[in-house]
């Protein structure tokens, strides 16, 4: 056979690289149940379809490129339900997957390819940091930041899964993703907690430096919390399926279509009475495609819903109070996750929709030390910034500033079910501001008052001046939705929106 | 056993008791009743627990973060 020697040498280093780092260390993760690198790729990718990049790639210093095989990254390109993605897997077994010159190329090359060529980009991360001694020195550091870019211009979507120790570039990475799925036990921080003891004395707990507990309800950084690696890609591929592969295409459409169970029965899952609180997400999933609803952040700022789904096959955002928690009173943590939400759909172009039952924004001098009137606006630019299809519904009531920004008034279209409850407060609280009534001091003048300003709250009130489009009945929200969406979604851009929301900071 | 306390997460007024000392409660179901922001918002037992004791009154007001009561999981 010609080149028999060569395909054997070529077969043979192949083979060396694609066993990645120190065999102990991918036997302890095999006792652990923790997935390698190569394992999670396969995982993702639909079989036989991953094209590697970088098998041969080593470390750029001659006495470690023997123990350094593809430098600590699997990277390539593959598909993910027959669509093509980039890929880069962390090697932890080599040399922690930490940071390193080639390491750091590697990365980018796939990143860069994903970019020109409008293809979505997942990032399965582990990281020890940066490579010691390699970003040593002024040298050291000064190459590090070498060609390195770290902005995302969410021309593509990027989804990144936090699968063990976590930190410097890795984290970085997952910071500026549109999707972060961390699995329990995994870590996402600046730096570990070896480097903090010495820094600043701190012995931190891993978990308090940056477990799931803290990046799922405190910072918010993470959107899915998982218990295993394999419940993690799932997240990932789940993610992929709502957005189309690029900023410049409409979101794909499923084919499979059903109606959820509850579609027609909403007036059974919301309480008439305006006092009382429900989980809106029965309402959010019993109006989407059957099985559609995927959460986003679904720990943090539990006050908005927001989530992703399919309404007769497109993909849609769902940008909903819940009276749930805090009586659905938006709260300075809910203004920054409604806005990174709204970023990241008109990014993709999917079309939002508002779910109002709100008591208005949550005052008091709580929120606004947590500086509830600047989060409000930031929560109003992307909003007025945004570009894609937007329809507002009020359910039972939205107050205030509130109302205008779960889009009443800004959307291209505003509706209320028939029990909407519209005005600049509740009326009950509207008749001691505004008479300095109270109800047990005066009882006939406040029911009377209470009687004059609610009468002027109602759906038909804000119908009246054409300011809502429509008052529905709660039972036919589905078919109305589904309705108005096929209207706003023949624009004659193909779906595509203007995206002045690209450059949005990627972390609140 | 451990024991932990139940805060409010939001500032108002406490409107009912519904559990009282003693009382074996699932998770999610309510200890007090707050109203605030016009609404009826329960504040209940994060996890299945045993009350060991609601430290407020009906008709006292709370700050976000007071602690309700001691249970025991």
């Amino acid at each position: 056979m010609p080149f028999d020697k060569q395909r054997e040498d070529f077969q043979a280093r192949a083979k060396r690289a694609k066993q990645m780092g120190s065999p102990q260390r991918l036997a302890e993760r095999k006792a652990a149940n923790i997935l390698n690198a190569r394992e999670r790729v396969a995982l993702l990718l639909d079989r036989d379809t991953f094209s590697e990049a970088g098998l041969f790639a080593t470390s750029i210093k001659p006495d470690v490129r023997d123990k350094t095989p593809g430098d600590g990254v699997v990277s390539g390109f593959g598909k993910v339900a027959n669509r093509m993605v980039g890929v880069n897997a962390a090697d932890f077994t080599t040399l922690g997957s930490s940071s390193a010159e080639v390491h750091g190329k590697k990365q980018y090359w796939v990143r860069e390819t994903c970019r020109k060529n409008g293809i979505p980009m997942v990032s399965l991360m582990e990281c020890a940091g940066g490579r010691i001694p390699d970003i040593m020195g002024a040298a050291g550091i000064g190459r590090a930041g070498e060609g390195a870019r770290y902005t995302h211009s969410r021309e593509t979507p990027w989804a990144s899964a936090v699968l063990g120790l976590t930190y410097g570039g890795g984290a970085f990475t997952c910071i500026n993703s549109d999707f972060v799925v961390m699995r329990k036990g995994a870590v996402l921080a600046v730096s570990s907690s070896m480097v903090t003891s010495v820094a600043i004395a701190e012995d931190s707990d891993p978990e308090a430096l940056g477990g799931w507990r803290l990046h799922s309800e405190n910072t918010g950084f993470v959107d899915a919390v998982v218990d295993s690696d394999e419940e993690a890609i799932a997240q990932l591929k789940a993610f992929l399926s709502y957005l189309p592969d690029n900023a410049n295409q409409a979101p794909p459409v499923a084919t499979t279509i059903a109606a959820a169970p509850d579609a027609q029965k909403l007036d059974t899952l919301v309480p008439e009475s305006r006092a009382k609180t429900y989980d809106i997400r029965t309402v959010v999933k019993a109006i989407l495609d059957k099985d559609s609803y995927f959460g986003i952040k679904e720990r943090f700022a539990k006050v908005a819903v927001t989530a992703l789904g399919r309404l007769n096959g497109r993909s849609v955002g769902i940008v909903a109070s819940n009276p749930m928690f805090k009586g659905g009173a938006l709260d300075p943590d809910s203004c920054d996750k409604i806005a990174s939400f709204i970023v990241l759909c008109d990014s993709f172009n999917i079309p939002l929709i508002f779910l109002a039952d709100t008591p208005g924004f949550l005052v008091g001098a709580e929120s606004e030390k947590r500086r509830l009137p600047g989060k409000i606006m930031n929560f109003m630019a992307a909003l007025e910034l945004s570009t894609v299809p937007k329809i507002a519904l009020v359910l039972r009531k939205s107050y205030g500033q509130a109302y205008l920004n779960m889009a009443g008034g800004r959307a291209d279209i505003t509706a209320s079910w028939f029990s909407g409850d519209i005005s600049f407060m509740d009326p009950a609280v509207a008749v001691n501001v505004v008479y300095a009534v109270k109800p047990g001091e005066q009882p006939e003048r406040y029911e009377q008052l209470l009687k004059d300003v609610s009468s002027g709250a109602t759906a038909y009130e804000l119908a009246a001046p054409f300011m809502a489009q429509m008052v529905i009945d709660p039972n036919d929200t589905r078919r109305y939705l589904i309705d108005m969406l096929e209207i706003l979604t023949r624009r004659m851009t193909n779906g595509v929106g203007q995206h002045r929301l690209a450059n949005w900071p990627p972390a609140f | 056993m451990a024991r932990s306390t139940v805060k409010t997460e939001i500032t108002g007024k406490v409107w009912k008791i519904t559990a009282e000392k003693g009382q074996r409660l699932a998770e999610d179901e309510p200890i007090v009743i707050l109203e605030s922001m016009k609404m009826e918002i329960p504040v209940a037992a994060p996890l299945a627990c045993t009350v060991l004791e609601i430290v407020v009154s009906e008709g006292d007001s709370v700050t976000e973060g007071d602690v309700i009561a001691h249970i025991e999981t």
